[in-house]
């Protein structure tokens, strides 16, 4: 069956929509993951240069439970067994000092660029 | 107050060690396992206790922290036993600090306000050092089995964090 030039327009259309959204999303995507250990009580590594639209992944190491929360109280990655992690987006008004809950002398920081 | 606890504590195990010709260099890996496993359960119960009594959030928050970190220490414990095919093997120390410890929850049960979570963190400074000392220069260096040994090492290196932790909550009560 011949598609009519109407029906071939829309199509075209409607696939050049599909694909530039998926081009959006694949830019709006494209922040780095950046990896921190929780081990030895310490936040590893206990500073990092992060980005809007980055993603920072906690990984407990420790036997003890950890969280990795904002000084602010704003972001909190929750309790985190051994062995689990958690995976928080950075926004542009990302708090940048945290430590954990638990054990308070653990802190550490990000530095947000442009 | 922690010199006071130091020295009941001392002298507690001062009195049991000249009563028994064991001395904890003495006691072997299921029985230095037994010791540790009740040291934890004993700190376990005073940060209940501390949940019951304390209105103060950050003696709450330490004692919150002491019930997940010792309960995490434990259960590896306990894994790392059944996966040796042990049990752990009562002991005098248990003992003494089981009876130690049964004396100063019925102390600390009478104390309100102030006056318990001054004891509870002086308690809980005195009790980690007493404990991290032991594991650290008598227990450690004599295990045998390389697994019991690093969880001990594991476990040392959490219980020091508490010490630093409680020394902070006993300066910033004394400020109050």
């Amino acid at each position: 069956m011949l598609l009519s030039f109407k029906h071939l327009a829309t199509l075209t259309l409607v696939l050049f929509v599909a694909f530039s959204a998926s081009v959006h999303l694949a830019t709006a995507e494209e922040g780095t993951t950046h990896t921190v250990a929780i081990k030895a009580f310490k936040f590893d590594p206990p500073s990092l240069n992060v980005k809007a639209g980055d993603k920072i992944t906690w990984i407990n190491e420790d036997l003890a439970p950890h969280t990795a929360t904002a000084k602010d109280k704003s972001w909190d990655t929750g309790r985190l067994k051994k062995g689990q992690s958690k995976t928080i987006e950075v926004t542009a008004d990302f708090s940048l000092d945290y430590f954990c809950r638990f054990h308070p002398n653990m802190k550490a920081a990000l530095q947000l660029e442009p | 107050m922690k010199k006071l606890f130091a020295a009941v504590f001392g002298l507690f195990f001062a009195s049991t060690l000249s009563a028994s010709a064991d001395s904890p260099a003495d006691l072997n890996d299921l029985e230095i396992a037994h010791v540790a496993y009740t040291a934890d359960n004993i700190d376990i119960r005073y940060a209940h206790l501390a949940l019951a009594i304390s209105g103060n959030a950050d003696v709450r928050a330490f004692a919150q922290t002491m019930i997940q970190d010792h309960e995490a220490v434990n259960a590896q414990a306990l894994a790392l036993l059944a996966k040796l095919g042990a049990n752990a093997q009562n002991n005098f120390l248990s003992q003494t600090l089981n009876a130690n410890a049964e004396k100063l929850i019925d102390e600390m049960s009478q104390l309100r306000g102030d006056d318990f979570d001054r004891f509870y963190a002086e308690n809980e400074l005195g009790y980690h050092e007493a404990v991290n000392d032991l594991v650290e220069n008598t227990f450690i260096p004599n295990i045998d089995n390389a697994e019991v040994k690093a969880l001990f090492e594991a476990g040392l290196e959490i219980f020091k964090v508490h010490q630093g932790h409680a020394e902070m909550m006993v300066a910033k009560l004394k400020g109050m």
